[in-house]
Formats: C-alpha cells, sequence, structure tokens
C-alpha cells in the first residue's frame, strides 16, 4: 500500500480512484479532521492557532506572508508522508481547497523536488480527455505496485 | 454579515472521538442505484452510524471501522458510478451545515466542478479503453509565411 498525495488535496475523483486499488490517498480533510479534533483549541470556531505560522516555517521562509505558513502547517505534513504523487495542472479558476496562488505553486514545488514518482495530469474538459486521465491514473497507481513489489 | 460568522459548536463525545470518520457517497449520473436506495442499504447494513441522505448521495459518520465495512458493501450496488470521499467535519456541524448560515458550504463549489466530469469517468471506469488524443501545435513560422504570401498574391 502506497501513500499517494493528490493535488488539488481534497479531489473526489483522484482520491477514489486511488482508493479502487487499494491504495491510501493523502487528502486535507483527513488533516482538517485532526484539526478541529484536537483537545488544545480553546474555541472550536477559530482552528488556526498563532502556532501554525510557526509550524509553516519548516516549509516557508519568514518573509513568506503568514497565511500561506498558515495553509503550509496543515498541508506540509502531506507533503512530508507523500511516497508518490498525482498533481492536476491547467484546473479552471476556482478548482481546489486551498484558496491560495502561491500556496499552491510552493506545494507542487515541493513535491516535485521530493524525489519521489509524481504524475502531472491535464484538467480533462470533454469524454476522450477524461478516458485518458483515468488510464493514465490506473496506470501510475500500477507501476507503483510493481516497484513496492520489487522493493519487498 | 454577522449571520454569517460560525457560531461555537456544541460538541458532543463523538465529535472529538479521534476514531470516528465522517465520509460522503457521491452517485455519479447515470447510476443504476438512487440516494434513497443508498440511505435505505445503509440502514440495512444494521451498523452503529449516523446516515444523512443528502442531493449528491448520502453522509455517513461513525467509527472507522464500520464505516468502511459500510462503504465496502455500498460500492457493491454499483461499482463503477458510487464515488466516496473524506470529509472533515461530522454531518450537521455549525460549522458547515447550510441549515445555521447563508451561502453555499465550503467545498460545494469543487464537489460542482468535479461533478460535471464524474459521469466521463463512470464511463471509463465501465468500459475501459485506450484513447489518443492530437495535442494542437501552433502554426510553424514557414507554413504561416507561406499562408500570408498566397492571400497577399491573390489580392493582387
Amino acid at each position: 500500500m502506497v501513500k499517494i498525495a493528490v493535488y488539488p488535496p481534497n479531489s473526489l475523483i483522484l482520491a477514489d480512484l486511488i482508493e479502487r486499488k487499494g491504495h491510501t490517498p493523502l487528502v486535507l480533510q483527513k488533516q482538517i479532521r485532526q484539526k478541529i479534533k484536537d483537545p488544545e483549541i480553546d474555541s472550536p470556531p477559530m482552528n488556526i492557532t498563532e502556532d501554525d505560522p510557526i509550524k509553516g516555517l519548516k516549509y516557508a521562509a519568514i518573509e513568506v506572508p503568514s497565511g500561506v505558513r498558515g495553509r503550509m502547517a496543515i498541508i506540509g505534513p502531506i507533503i512530508d508522508e507523500a511516497e508518490a504523487a498525482i498533481v492536476v495542472d491547467g484546473a479552471p479558476y476556482g478548482f481546489g481547497c486551498i484558496g491560495c496562488a502561491r500556496t499552491n505553486e510552493l506545494s507542487i514545488f515541493l513535491l516535485r523536488n521530493k524525489d519521489i514518482p509524481v504524475l502531472e495530469l491535464n484538467y480533462p474538459t470533454n469524454q476522450d480527455e477524461t478516458y485518458l486521465m483515468v488510464n493514465q491514473v490506473n496506470e501510475f497507481v500500477d507501476s507503483l505496485e510493481e516497484t513496492d513489489k520489487e522493493e519487498e | 454579515m454577522s449571520q454569517n460568522l460560525t457560531m461555537s459548536p456544541d460538541l458532543g463525545t463523538e465529535d472529538w472521538d479521534p476514531d470516528v470518520i465522517t465520509r460522503m457517497i457521491f452517485i455519479g449520473p447515470g447510476a443504476h442505484v438512487s440516494e434513497q436506495e443508498i440511505v435505505t442499504a445503509f440502514h440495512m447494513l444494521d451498523l452503529p452510524l449516523t446516515i444523512k441522505n443528502t442531493c449528491y448521495g448520502s453522509m455517513i459518520s461513525g467509527k472507522s471501522e464500520d464505516v468502511y465495512k459500510a462503504i465496502k458493501e455500498i460500492r457493491k450496488l454499483d461499482p463503477n458510478h458510487i464515488f466516496t470521499k473524506e470529509r472533515g467535519f461530522a454531518p450537521g456541524d455549525p460549522r458547515r451545515c447550510r441549515g445555521h448560515r447563508f451561502g453555499p458550504r465550503e467545498g460545494f463549489h469543487q464537489m460542482e466542478k468535479e461533478y460535471r466530469i464524474l459521469g466521463f469517468v463512470a464511463n471509463a471506469l465501465e468500459n475501459p479503453k485506450d484513447v489518443e488524443i492530437e495535442e494542437k501545435k501552433p502554426v510553424s513560422v514557414d507554413e504561416f509565411k507561406k499562408i500570408m504570401n498566397d492571400c497577399l498574391d491573390n489580392k493582387e
């Protein structure tokens, strides 16, 4: 079983395709769940604390806006844990859950630099492109299975 | 805008339990089952779950072991058209639920965009086939010059 990071990190289609093959998708919702179930948070509606921008320093420099660092405190552990990644490029405006273009760029940069297999896809707009995307994801996930077996 | 501010939720023991998870079940276009059938099937499993009927399918919450068991069973109804996804907040949590505030729920826009291609994904899973897509390339400079000269010659 391989832990695969997906980008956008809340994607239904990518996470579902990975789960169908028996692997674990690393999605943002799990991170958020950890965050809201944390008993150390005093006032539950405010789930971002002052510690988050400090945690984000592991991924971004001090000059980087605190919004990026705060977001990286949640997305960063996904990147650390990832053993492979699937990234969707060329998505329309408003696609994804981050709400910050710089965080998106930084996260994709860190995933590409991490020396793990990365599959980059184009956002599909019609039936043929969707077929191609599904085939590419399935082939990529199968190739991970093979390397996993070889290592064992 | 004060109505839009999230209220402090009254959290129960289940809300603080890290082992309790929530998952959303989506029914893709062209599915052979309805939302109600899915909810009834969940009830018939007789597992200790909170089940919510929604417009896109349903939402279930409970101990992770029970949730995964239920999803495994429910997928058998229509494996190619039932999709599932994690959700951070429990069903009806006032920080996300639209019943307590205005505007679309966070995450709705992503869901709306992905739902548009969900039917194609279901088709691709049902009838897998190899496709080749021709990439659109820009016109080469030489060809462009030739067309331009032809047009100019014709004009004269």
